[in-house]
């Protein structure tokens, strides 16, 4: 039942959106989709008047590159891990962060803080927890500088030291470093968007579960996760959609190299992969990858889309 | 659950439940209390690492073994890091276009979410899941695409071209339009009988209750400004335009093309200054909700 | 949703497939090989006023000196008004640069790395200047006196050698950049250290395994060498065993031979004998090793000459320092026939419309360049080396080079070893994927130093063949 006044007027509310986006969003994409499928497309030889040939050039060349897969299987893996170790994480703060009385404004204010806390202060942090310094590790002449605040507390508690992000170190470790990192980057965005959300959430609803005297894990799980539940799912799409793109927090952890000193690359992404093509200006080479990306966040998020049409309850 | 309500609940508690049951309510504080911290303490970390390398000399930064407290205490890093760098012309950049851009990014954000949310045209669900699509690529490719469509706009080295491209974000329209989608709808078809517009109801009802949100997406959008440097670079790289991030990561390269990191840091925290007192202020609004004004329901 | 969305992507794709049709099928159309830039017959014109851009990664201490020779150069060509621009850092100018050019927006003066400029030439952006060095015609400055636009005999002879043939890197034979200030790769060592136990400082690679050894018998647990930056030591070693690395033209990638396998293998051999190590396996800077006084310590340190006073230890409370530190020449295959990497900023030159803008740009390019004041500043305030070889005329720099010993003026003692080696630079050849080769080798070279097992030599072997198809996929 769409009367015909009301979507004049939804398309004049949108109007100023939809503008933008067109000029900002839509035709850089056309231009992206166009790129792709000019073989060998660089933007300098085209500044100089080069023209290009159609064709699936690009899409075999990404297709074909021999870490494909890893670069794939790295960046899945990072998703399928955080997103839902960050959102449980956030909730439960954020929950928490609601629910007390004294120290409430202190604790508050402290998860507001790495809003102002600069990108490279963070970086230099995780090395500092993680980094051993130091050489010949499982030789009779291991030197070990500093082995890392992680490894210094394990070993506080009489546990061996572990070999987190440097040569020698195993892929398993190195993904556990990556997803701490990529949780602890993540929490405070959605600390906040959940607190908002908690905030909206009708006192009434536990007004009544207080006078039926429900036990606290019911209201947590029948009262405030449901009525959350339109911000839980927008934490988690667009998690899938922000973690199919990480990329810096690799580099952020293990410099240009993508990976310890002995497997370069090891932990390269498909972001990390389009930012190889466009350095040395193939750009369209990354715009197939890009655009083979976009087919599979697309793939999940219709996913996510469909599982949460089924629980949200707005 | 607010802390009055809690605490109030929590006395009536007290009255009828057995000591068992009081120790349970107290193990259960102390967890809570014990999370948090540890979850702070985890957060706040590295603000506390940027404070102490702000406090550090050039050599004990690049100790291969780094100190959790400056072995000297250098303040002349901000001495250094405000005569360096222009920091007043930066700062009024910066604030200007994030004043500028968050309030025009409101309204965009505002008007969208709100078709989203409550009015009904044909396509609406196409559209929404086409803009949701826009975000699945990455931004860098549209880098050049732009760069030219704002140059053959003149808009190079203005205001405008710090401000306009991205005033439109899908994350924050979606993110409004969840919120917008929590009101009842009876709210809504009440407003229609009463015969409120749709304008009315929209800046009456919708946006009140949605303040925390709004507050969020100010938050975001003005960290946004304080921390572009790519974009900045390409279209605006004059003194008359420049950022603070660009100010900032420009001014401090020392003989060999390295950063002193030091002062670097001690200029970080000084524009981050007037940032953190801003949000301090505006916590209050978002934990403050909406529950007072007992609109909804 | 899901039908929607991919009927729509459909549509896109078809309408896609039919305006990348009509673009029909061309080959990219650049001219590589010939002079670029002709200067016109009317030379330079002193008259009508031209603004020229200069993009640069100078911070604020650095671009003081340079707003001193702007001033200076304007004043000699009143017409010409030079403005320089910060472009960030090195990376950020050439990203920058590259956008630009899609719009023919690039500046006309930049910093760059040989690299970056086979990169602009995809797009025949950079002027060569050829032309330029070799035009007699004359122009006038405003005091009246005249000069010849392009380079006089003198003045090209005064440029070090190694540093002013890095603008023919190309593989076309012609001049794309000039050299503005340049560093290389010095050997720092632990001075009180070697004279307290009676070492040499090494100058070739076997006496360097001879001194570890020693070192290693005297502080067991020390690292005696740390080195920063594998990618030089890799191209290095290939230039002094005269070994192929990469080349411009034809083949590029031409580093994986057996020479090359053998000084892995040598080198991997120190590295498990706890010889050496290098800033990334070690997981912080080098430096910090030599500068170490208690825990572990090196004696020994390759890094940039620029990055002097990182190689000295922390000053005592009454000034001086725990110990003396000595710059060397990097160890050598062949003692008599050294070769050192040359790093450092070149300029070079975009092409115009306007070929004053070009000229204009060159004169101030030449200036900065031959002016023996400028290089001498530019170098004591930076700690980059000067590029030509006259600056010590400069008084201020005699006196700095005077000073130099391995505590305060460790800056100089550094400057000074590499005007002593301004025989000895190299460079490598520059294409689009040189910088991919660089960091590529690096990379291997990482990877092999920690090898270990009996089938070493199929390990090194197979590692060699990944970095070359490494390289292959991404040029």
């Amino acid at each position: 039942m769409v009367d015909n006044k009301q979507q004049w007027k939804a398309w004049l509310y949108l109007s100023p959106a939809i503008v933008l986006l067109l000029v900002f969003t839509v035709w850089p994409i056309f231009n992206t989709v166009r790129m792709s499928f000019l073989e060998n497309y660089k933007s300098l030889e085209a500044a100089n008047g080069a023209v290009f040939s159609f064709g699936l050039g690009n899409f075999v060349k990404v297709l074909e590159y021999k870490r494909f897969l890893q670069c794939l299987k790295n960046t899945i893996l990072l998703c399928v891990t955080t997103v839902p170790i960050s959102t449980v994480l956030a909730l439960l703060i954020a929950v928490a962060l609601n629910s007390i009385k004294p120290l409430q404004k202190l604790l508050q204010t402290i998860f507001f803080l790495p809003y102002v806390t600069n990108s490279i202060a963070i970086g230099m942090v995780f090395a500092a927890m993680f980094n051993i310094v130091g050489s010949f590790y499982g030789t009779e002449n291991e030197i070990i500088v500093t082995a890392g605040i992680i490894n210094n507390v394990i070993e506080f508690f009489g546990g061996q030291h572990i070999n987190w992000i440097n040569y020698g170190s195993t892929y398993e470790a190195n993904m556990f470093v990556m997803i701490v990192y990529i949780v602890w980057n993540a929490l405070p965005f959605k600390i906040l968007v959940l607190l908002g959300g908690l905030q909206s959430i009708n006192r009434q609803y536990y007004d009544a579960a207080k006078v039926d005297s429900t036990p606290r894990r019911r209201v947590f799980t029948h009262i405030t996760v449901p009525l959350l539940s339109p911000m839980l799912a927008y934490v988690i799409i667009t998690g899938f959609i922000g973690g199919f793109k990480e990329y810096t927090s690799i580099v952020g952890i293990f410099g240009e190299l993508m990976g310890p000193a002995d497997d370069a690359g090891r932990l390269n992404t498909m972001v990390g992969f389009i930012y190889d093509a466009l350095e040395s200006n193939n750009q369209g080479r990354a715009s197939a990858a890009a655009l083979i990306l976009f087919f599979i966040i697309l793939a999940v998020t219709l996913v996510n889309n469909w599982v949460s049409k089924k629980r949200i309850h707005y | 659950m607010s802390a009055k309500a809690m605490s109030v609940m929590q006395e009536k508690d007290l009255q009828k439940t057995s000591s068992v049951q009081r120790v349970t309510q107290i193990a259960v504080r102390v967890l809570v209390y014990a999370f948090l911290i540890a979850m702070a303490i985890i957060v706040l970390f590295p603000f506390y690492w940027m404070i102490i390398s702000s406090l550090k000399t050039l050599d004990e930064y690049r100790l291969s073994q780094p100190t959790f407290f400056p072995q000297v205490i250098m303040f002349s890093n901000y001495a250094e890091a405000f005569t360096t760098a222009s920091l007043g012309r930066l700062f009024v950049n910066t604030m200007i276009v994030g004043v500028s851009s968050t309030l025009l990014s409101l309204i965009i954000t505002v008007l969208s979410a709100f078709a989203f949310a409550r009015l009904e045209f044909k396509g609406k669900e196409l559209l929404f899941s086409a803009l949701l699509a826009t975000m699945m690529i990455p931004g860098e490719l549209f880098t050049i695409t732009n760069f030219v469509t704002v140059t053959e706009f003149g808009w190079r080295n203005t205001y405008t071209v710090l401000i306009v491209p991205f005033l439109v974000s899908v994350f924050y329209i979606f993110l409004l339009r969840q919120n917008f989608m929590q009101i009842p709808n009876e709210l809504y078809l009440a407003a229609k009988v009463d015969g409120t517009t749709d304008f009315k109801y929209l800046w009456k009802v919708m946006v009140p209750l949605s303040l925390p949100t709004l507050i969020s997406i100010t938050i975001l959008k003005m960290m946004g400004a304080w921390n572009s440097y790519m974009w900045p670079k390409l279209v605006a790289n004059d003194a008359a335009h420049s950022m603070i991030t660009n100010g900032l990561r420009n001014a401090f390269t020392d003989t060999t093309g390295d950063v002193n990191y030091p002062v670097q840091m001690a200029a970080v925290a000084i524009v981050s200054a007037p940032l953190f007192l801003v949000f301090i202020f505006l916590r209050k609004y978002i934990m403050a909700g909406v529950s007072r004004s007992g609109i909804k329901g | 949703m899901l039908k929607r969305i991919v009927a729509m992507l459909l549509f896109v794709a078809m309408a896609m497939t039919v305006l990348a049709a009509c673009n029909g099928n061309t080959t990219p159309g650049t001219t590589k090989g010939e002079v670029n830039f002709k200067v016109p017959e009317t030379g330079f014109d002193a008259e009508t006023p031209i603004t020229i851009t200069f993009m640069n990664t100078m911070g604020s201490n650095l671009s003081t000196v340079l707003e001193a020779y702007i001033a200076e150069f304007e004043a000699m060509f009143p017409n010409i008004d030079v403005q320089s621009i910060n472009g960030g850092g090195y990376d950020d100018v050439r990203d920058t640069i590259v956008t630009e050019i899609t719009v023919g927006g690039q500046p006309n003066i930049a910093y760059c790395y040989p690299d970056h400029v086979a990169l602009y030439n995809l797009a025949d952006a950079v002027a060569t200047l050829d032309d330029l060095i070799e035009s007699q015609l004359t122009v006038t400055r405003a005091d009246g006196t005249t000069e010849i636009i392009g380079l006089t005999a003198e003045q090209k002879d005064n440029f070090i050698e190694g540093y002013y043939t890095e603008g023919t890197s190309f593989g076309d034979g012609l001049m794309y950049t000039m050299p503005f200030s340049k560093s290389t790769e010095v050997l720092y060592y632990n001075k009180t250290f070697f004279d307290a136990h009676n070492l040499s400082v090494p100058t070739t690679w076997d006496e360097l395994e001879a001194v570890c050894a020693k070192i290693k018998e005297i502080d067991p647990d020390s690292i005696p060498l740390g080195y920063d930056s594998e990618s030089n030591w890799f191209i290095t070693m290939c230039e002094q065993y005269n070994s192929p690395y990469t080349s411009a033209t034809g083949d590029h990638f031409l580093f994986d031979n057996e020479q090359n396998h053998e000084f892995i293998k040598r080198f991997n051999d120190w590295y498990a004998k706890g010889y050496l190590t290098t800033q990334t396996l070690y997981g912080a800077y080098t430096s910090g090793l030599i500068t170490s006084t208690n825990g572990v310590e090196s004696y020994m340190s390759i890094g940039s000459s620029a990055g002097a006073t990182y190689q000295r230890p922390a000053a005592n409370s009454d000034g001086s320092y725990p110990f003396e530190v000595g710059i060397a020449t990097v160890p050598q295959v062949d003692a008599n026939n050294k070769k050192v990497i040359s790093q450092g900023p070149s300029v070079c030159i975009f092409k115009k419309d306007n070929p004053q803008e070009v000229i204009a740009s060159w004169l101030f390019v030449k200036y900065l360049t031959t002016s023996v004041d400028f290089q001498a500043e530019f170098a004591m305030a930076s700690g980059y080396v000067p590029v030509i070889k006259s600056v010590a005329e400069n008084e201020g720099y005699a006196d700095f080079l005077s000073k130099a010993n391995g505590g305060n003026y460790i800056a100089a003692l550094s400057a000074k070893v590499c005007l002593e080696q301004a025989d000895a630079y190299y460079t490598s050849p520059a294409f689009n994927g040189s910088s991919a080769a660089r960091d590529q080798v690096g990379a291997l070279l990482t990877k092999c130093l920690t090898m270990t097992g009996d089938d070493l030599d199929a390990q090194i072997k197979a590692a060699f063949e990944a970095a070359v198809d490494e390289c292959e996929y991404n040029s």
